[in-house]
């Protein structure tokens, strides 16, 4: 026969072994952990999209290297972080050639190649052009035109991969 | 009167839960860390090479051009495509306007010029020696988005299992302003 607890035990119920259940917070956590996992790259961002502006979307796989970096976005040309000219006189523009443009790269090109003299650290002439994909055209025959008389003649355009 | 049961036989079972607060801990610092390095939107990139300017000199040292060129272009207008080669000019389906008209909800129709220019690369392979290259031309008030997406319509086909390469070597051409 069981042992009869006295009258004043009786409905003592033991407070010392309540516990919280983390059973589904680490079966989600865990999950989560692995998502990230796998979207992780070692890479890095080597090239980062400026604001102000949407890329347009491409299938093109090809990884972005570091180069000089102009961008035009809906108000402003942007090269290196630095802006140059509203994007509206350059629509306005009649010329082929932007003048304000060209010689902001070609001071950076004197710049690479002096660089290139002094420390063997190759010019490659290579630019990164990100353009909002709103842009018409012919502004961006205008850059193209300018970057390629400029000593800049590897473009590349950034664009957003897709998902496909 | 009865015996009080022995402690030793009736203790009550210790839970086997294992101590999950140090793996909380580390999922803490984790998840953060990951998730600002994480990068969601995949950057990629298009090259377009032009020919440094070179000097009329130079210019008339250039061998003259001896081999059959395609010289295929893709013109994009604000009624569609036309196509264009050294050979001819493509004639749209009713023998006038651009080859490949855009779509009745005003969209430009990728998937048809990606087949005409299958079609092309197919016809031209081994009778011509630029079979790789392509001349884009662009009214002056196209978007940027579908130059962008006329290049990829005129990188590679995709045929049911593989992707075969197009044209990959883009050049972008002018337009009278």
């Amino acid at each position: 026969m069981a042992f009869i607890p006295t009258r004043s035990k009786r409905h003592i119920t033991d407070p010392g072994s309540l516990k919280l259940n983390l059973n589904s917070m680490m079966d989600m956590f865990t999950i989560i952990l692995l998502f990230l996992l796998k979207v992780y790259s070692t890479e890095g961002h080597l090239v980062n999209p400026s604001d102000d502006l949407t890329l347009p979307n491409s299938t093109m796989e090809k990884v972005p290297e570091m180069s000089l970096d102009l961008a035009i976005s809906k108000d402003w040309l942007i090269l290196n972080d630095k802006p140059v000219m509203k994007v509206n006189d350059l629509l306005a523009s009649q010329q082929f050639i932007i003048p304000a443009l060209q010689n902001e790269l070609l001071r950076y090109a004197n710049e690479a190649e002096k660089m290139q003299e002094k420390y063997g650290q190759r010019f490659s002439g290579s630019i990164t052009i990100q353009g909002d994909k709103e842009l018409p055209y012919r502004a961006l025959v205008k850059v193209m035109a300018t970057c390629g008389r400029s000593k800049y003649p590897n473009m590349r355009f950034l664009v957003y991969q897709n998902e496909s | 009167m009865a015996f009080r049961p022995s402690q030793r036989t009736l203790r009550p079972k210790q839970d086997a839960d294992p101590d999950l607060t140090p793996i909380m801990n580390l999922m803490v610092v984790l998840i953060p860390l990951l998730l600002t390095s994480a990068q969601f939107i995949k950057l990629g990139m298009i090259e377009i090479n032009l020919p440094p300017a070179i000097s009329a000199d130079a210019m008339l040292n250039m061998p003259k051009e001896t081999e059959k060129k395609l010289d295929l272009s893709v013109t994009i207008t604000d009624e569609g495509f036309y196509l264009a080669s050294s050979l001819a000019v493509a004639r749209g389906r009713s023998g006038q306007g651009p080859t490949i008209p855009k779509l009745d909800t005003g969209e430009y129709d990728f998937a048809e010029l990606n087949k005409n220019l299958y079609k092309i690369k197919k016809k031209a392979t081994g009778v011509f020696k630029d079979v790789d290259q392509v001349i884009i031309v662009a009214e002056p008030e196209i978007e940027y988005q579908t130059v962008v997406s006329t290049m990829d319509a005129a990188r590679a086909y995709m045929s049911d299992q593989e992707k075969l390469p197009l044209f990959p070597t883009v050049s972008l051409s002018a337009t009278v302003m």
